[in-house]
């Protein structure tokens, strides 16, 4: 929805964008020339919106994983243009690599790699603190506070990277990436860069080449002291002072105005978070008595500063952090993301005061609360993965040998809970289902005897995969891996994947079947449609009988593109509550007890089942399903 | 319904005491009509465990608790019991009437003549049978006299014929036959006993006899042995695999290993809960043993000969007691072992068996 | 005029969170204020609870996670949703403007947990809140002709209620700007009757 302002807005114009996009419409103003990413919460739509850059003026790419789109990136940085590289905190990992080797021997043109990090893993399943990351491969860091900064920093972090000839990290946290504020464009960079990659130029890694990453280090620190991104607020001194970053910043603002200690707390807000500016951090310690930080999940600058302070002879001062304790949300410190009434707990402590926030009396929320029935995740009305878990749920229980599941990571991670029936035994990173279904097939003859399956998606099958599957016929194993191909990267916004025939912004391209992949490899594979349940069902069970690796891909377009497509349901679904068994025995209230799609609900005066058509995607499922045939679908003409 | 405390419902019985044990014949009489019981490849699963307390899955089962006592009498009434044979009015050997279906079915083809003869003439509106051939068999709801051609030939693995009964319901029929294997005639019989599933539409069963199924892996061997194309099976003594004429033949100790574990405590080779039972002579591949139990099948019997769909000649006498010896160790046998445990037997029944040596 | 102004937006995944925040945020900015909308739609799968904060200054920027009881506002499309806002961040002086219709979570259709009787649920948010209006919002979409509607009656809703210093041509403007064209009849429609009914609602 933002992505017109920020790509079509005149300079001057002060438009309503989030993180995401105000970091896009920065690089577009830096004159980005290549924009790569695998999509990832909350990363995605930096690379969505530079997409709809005009393709003239920039190349825009989803990538199969994070390591092949910043190697992307940085080819475009060694030719001399201006290259964003985005992914998730998750996904620096897989990209890691590539990073510590290339920031050795550096780049050219402006490379900034943007990485979102997840406090509170709103849409992940760890918080990952990615300044660590960039501090062990000694890329400096950038870290707005605000929607506002997130442009001008995306701007600044161009600049950085060709002063220093080295990439710059731009850490963005869900709370900048997802929120939004108004923001005032600024005009596109003129100039035209050409593409050149002179002879004789070289970009190598070689032992002992980190002291040129050193040194890029010791030259972003004389940058970052001078740097608009760190300032003070208050008071030019006070015995109490809040270091903080990111949105922390505002946070920490409003505690102090909650509180009523204008002009008694000086906040020290740090935007260059590595290399930490010394000369900077230690003006604002002189004279102080108690350091507050304020930052997203773990303690970087609290533990740069503490060091700062170590080395330097200050005076006294009490530190009051993650670290004390003092920082603490309700999970306790290290979990979980900041919010103001964190950082006013920690300032009532140390100032002794008493605050209450106001509210209801803690025997009105237990009481209240206790009535409201909590809202776990839950696959979409339609979903194909609903289907196909309980085919496998079904094969496995008629396989009788207790197989093994091992999960991955995308919608389909739902599988391990409730809502796709607890299937799951082990679940962790992207491409980790087929590396331990491999292994486990491999401990049959020091006395495992369960067999082992694993559920990938599609978009991870391009991934992270393909190298576990060559491991497993390379070295014998035998398991049988289920790729759910629903079309697209359903988790992230459904970006396109090597499988849907579409590079970014709906551009075509060549489709690169999965099937085609696996059968390269020599492995059996066979496709079916989770929507035909039992044949499913007795696919998976037929297969996970036979030998060595095989590949099961049960392919169904994801319910919210189909409905995007058609704009209208293809069926309308309904009960006959004649036929309807209700909770009786040989039916127990399936659809609205086991089954667990949204749209199948429950009539309690009747006590029997009825469709939500508010909700109901019309997938007809549940009616092949219904063992008394009570729920009918019915073909709409429109 | 009521749901069971502790969640010990009959799910959870029917996978506590029959399929964890590996008691399960593979009847299929818990399939089809419940969403939670499924069966591939002859192997039967509960998906999910419903909490039903006195749900229909349980009770129906051949292999669940059954009093043996009160089910006689639910189809015999009081009469006179032969402990080894069961219930019986007459014993024939019998044969069909016309050679084609003799050519195409089991020995006499009795099986296939009895049943084409009851659709034909409203006995039943529909039947349950097996078909397929030796790369798999599976469940046929017939209801057409060349439908019943298609299934003729014994087939020696756990079909689960009993899961299409739903279907036939599903499909309006109210006379339903069943030809199946002694668990499943048991199951029909439970399943007679359950309105909730209209069990009562179950009007003709056509029991054979069975000294234990295979289990699939049977087709496995089949297939390595390049033997699947076979057009008859055969286990007069040795298992005897038959390709236009030729005769293929596997030592019986080879093949014991297949016999399903849940076959092992069968108290019951001759279907005696069966309207008729129908089975090997042992004597002569041209004829059946036919074993007329009750009234119906009496009238059934009686019926198609008239019509010429079978022909019947006495049972040798001196015959009879090489069928009774080898049913007598049978039951003997199923009565010593621990697994036995479902059949609420009458203890002057067991006393018999136990009492008595094997050469009386 | 209390500064800032604190406003939830809180729903379920599926019922249009994001685009009635986006008119918000955009209709205070042309009334000047300065604006942050937090937003939270996790995996951004249909079910879970959606919620975003909005804050408006005309003073400073403010965050975007609003602290705990500081809340003004609760626009509320689900009656749940609703109440777990005001627990979490309101106080007696909160109003809130919530769609009676419930949307149940997957393991109350389950059979897990229970969802409480509607009346029971409405009398209790009543009863921590400064006022509460129910807009039947679902029920009148429906009537209006698309139940997606709901969203946009829901804005009509807290146009009419008085509670923003927004004018109604304001919030009219901006709908003709984000709402595509094919569209827009309909949602000038949903608009409309929410405003009417949140201004006829009796508050006592």
């Amino acid at each position: 929805m933002g992505w017109k302002d920020a790509i079509e807005g005149k300079p001057g114009d002060l438009v309503l964008l989030n993180g995401n996009e105000a970091i896009a419409r920065g690089a577009y103003e830096a004159g980005v020339r290549y924009a790569s990413s695998y999509p990832g919460s909350p990363s995605s739509e930096i690379t969505e919106t530079l997409s709809r850059v005009p393709a003239s003026d920039l190349y825009a790419e989803w990538s199969v994983n994070e390591i092949v789109s910043l190697e992307g990136a940085t080819a475009a940085s060694f030719a001399g243009l201006r290259a964003m590289c985005t992914m998730k905190a998750d996904g620096l990992n897989v990209a890691f690599d590539f990073l510590t080797s290339m920031n050795l021997g550096g780049c050219k043109g402006g490379l900034v790699l943007t990485v979102a990090d997840d406090p509170q893993g709103h849409s992940s399943v760890k918080e990952y603190d990615s300044r660590y990351l960039a501090k062990s491969a000694m890329v400096p860091v950038l870290e707005p506070s605000t929607v506002k900064e997130a442009r001008e920093m995306a701007i600044k972090a161009f600049d950085i990277s060709e002063q220093i000839k080295g990439p710059v990290l731009l850490r963005s946290v869900t709370r900048v990436s997802h929120s939004r504020g108004l923001v005032r464009l600024g005009a596109l960079a003129q100039e035209r860069k050409k593409a050149e990659f002179p002879v004789g130029q070289r970009f190598l890694t070689k032992t002992l080449f980190h002291m040129k990453a050193r040194d890029r280090l010791i030259q972003a620190a004389i940058i970052f002291e001078e740097c608009k991104f760190n300032y003070t607020e208050g008071p030019d001194r006070a015995d109490t002072v809040i270091f903080c970053c990111g949105t922390s910043l505002l946070y920490a603002r409003e505690a102090i105005n909650i509180l009523g200690l204008q002009g008694k707390i000086k906040l020290v807000k740090i935007g260059t978070t590595f290399p930490l500016p010394e000369r900077f951090i230690l003006s604002n310690l002189q004279g102080v008595k108690n350091v507050i930080f304020a930052e997203e999940i773990r303690s970087f600058i609290e533990e740069g500063v503490m060091l700062i302070y170590a080395r330097h002879n200050i005076g006294n001062i009490r530190f009051y952090g993650k670290i004390s304790g003092d920082i603490s949300g309700v999970r306790g410190p290290f979990c979980g993301e900041m919010n103001p009434d964190i950082i006013i707990k920690a300032i009532a402590r140390v100032k002794r005061i008493q605050y209450e926030a106001p509210g209801y009396s803690p025997e009105t929320i237990v009481e209240f609360s206790t009535m409201l029935p909590p809202r776990e995740y839950a696959m979409c009305p339609g979903c194909p993965h609903r289907a196909s878990f309980w085919a496998v749920k079904t094969a496995i229980a008629v396989d009788s040998r207790d197989c093994i599941v091992a999960g991955d990571i995308g919608c389909y991670c739902l599988g391990a809970w409730d809502t796709g029936y607890n299937l799951f035994d082990s679940l962790h990173c992207m491409g980790a289902g087929p590396g331990i279904a491999s292994g486990l097939s491999k401990l049959e003859k020091f006395g495992l005897k369960r067999p082992t399956l694993t559920i990938v998606g599609d978009s991870t099958f391009y991934h992270a995969v393909i190298p576990g599957l060559i491991n497993g016929r390379y070295s014998g194993s035998d398991f049988l891996c289920i790729v759910l191909d629903n079309s697209v990267t359903a988790m992230t916004g459904h970006q396109p994947h090597p499988g849907s025939g579409i590079s970014n912004h709906g551009r075509s391209t060549t489709a690169i079947p999965i099937e085609e992949i696996v059968r390269g490899l020599g492995i059996p594979c066979a496709i079916t449609d989770p929507f035909e349940n039992d044949k499913t069902a007795e696919t998976i069970s037929s297969t996970l009988r036979e030998p060595g690796v095989k590949v099961l891909i049960l392919r169904r377009e994801c319910a919210l593109v189909a409905a995007r497509k058609h704009q209208h349901k293809k069926q309308r679904v309904y009960v006959d509550q004649s036929l309807c068994r209700g909770e009786s025995c040989g039916c127990g209230r399936f659809c609205t007890s086991v089954w667990g799609c949204p749209g199948n609900i429950w009539d309690p005066v009747a006590g029997k089942a009825v469709i939500d058509e508010a909700v109901c995607a019309g997938c007809g499922v549940c009616a092949t399903l219904c063992p008394a045939g009570a729920i009918i679908a019915e073909e709409v003409d429109k | 319904m009521e749901n069971c405390e502790l969640e010990y419902g009959a799910a959870a019985r029917l996978k506590e005491g029959v399929l964890d044990p590996d008691l399960c014949s593979g009847c299929g009489a818990c399939v089809g009509f419940c969403p939670y019981i499924k069966s591939y490849n002859e192997r039967v699963a509960i998906i999910h465990n419903c909490q039903i307390c006195d749900g229909v899955c349980y009770r129906i089962c051949p292999r669940g608790f059954t009093q043996y006592t009160s089910l006689r009498r639910e189809v015999f009434g009081a009469v006179d019991f032969d402990p080894v044979l069961g219930v019986n009015k007459e014993i024939y050997f019998a044969r069909a009437g016309e050679e084609e279906m003799r050519s195409c079915g089991q020995y006499g083809g009795v099986v296939t003549a009895l049943s084409a003869f009851a659709l034909k003439d409203g006995f039943i509106d529909s039947i349950l049978m097996t078909g397929g051939n030796l790369k798999g068999t599976k469940p046929v709801l017939v209801s057409s006299t060349s439908g019943v051609a298609k299934c003729a030939g014994s087939k020696y693995t756990a079909a689960p014929t009993l899961s299409l009964f739903q279907e036939a319901i599903k499909n309006g029929y109210q006379k339903i036959g069943v030809v199946g294997r002694p668990c499943q005639v048991t199951a029909s019989r439970k399943m007679q006993q359950a309105p909730e599933i209209n069990g009562q539409r179950i009007s003709l069963v056509i029991g054979l006899f069975c000294m234990g199924a295979f289990s699939p892996e049977l087709y496995t061997l089949v297939k390595e042995k390049g033997l699947e194309n076979c057009d008859r099976m055969d286990i007069p003594k040795d298992v005897l695999f038959s390709s236009s004429g030729e005769d293929t033949i596997i030592p019986y100790d080879e093949m014991r290993q297949f016999i399903r574990n849940a076959c092992l405590s069968c108290y019951d080779p001759l279907s005696e809960l069966a309207d008729v039972s129908v089975g090997s002579t042992e004597y002569d591949p041209g004829w059946n043993a036919l074993i007329i139990r009750t009234t119906k099948g009496a009238a059934l019997v009686e019926q198609a000969c008239a019509n010429g769909y079978i022909e019947i000649n006495p049972y040798p006498s001196e015959l009879l007691p090489l069928l009774k010896r080898a049913v007598f160790r049978k039951k003997k046998r199923v009565l010593g072992r621990v697994d036995f445990t479902y059949l609420n037997l009458p203890a002057p029944e067991r006393e018999y068996f136990l009492s008595t040596g094997d050469d009386d | 005029m209390k500064d800032p102004i604190n406003m939830v937006i809180t729903g379920v995944g599926g019922q249009g969170n994001i685009l009635v925040s986006e008119i918000l945020a955009k209709a205070a900015s042309v009334e000047g204020f300065r604006v942050t909308v937090g937003e939270s739609y996790g995996m951004s799968q249909r079910g879970g609870s959606v919620s975003s904060h909005i804050r408006l200054s005309r003073n400073c920027l403010y965050g975007p996670i609003i602290p705990a009881g500081h809340v003004d506002i609760i626009v509320g499309f689900e009656p749940v949703e609703a109440a777990r806002i005001a627990l979490e961040l309101g106080s007696p002086n909160v109003k809130i403007i919530v769609n009676p219709r419930p949307v149940f979570p997957v393991h109350v259709l389950m059979g897990k947990c229970e969802y409480p009787p509607i009346e029971d649920l409405l009398d209790k948010i009543k009863g921590i809140t400064a006022q509460t209006l129910i807009i039947e919002s679902t029920v009148l979409a429906a009537q209006v002709g698309d139940p997606v509607v709901q969203n946009i009656i829901m804005v009509g809703a807290l146009a009419g209620s008085g509670y923003m210093p927004i004018p109604r041509e304001t919030f009219e403007e901006i709908i003709t700007r984000v709402v595509p064209q094919k569209a827009l009849e309909l949602n000038q429609k949903a608009f409309k009757i929410g405003f009417e009914t949140a201004q006829n609602i009796n508050r006592s």
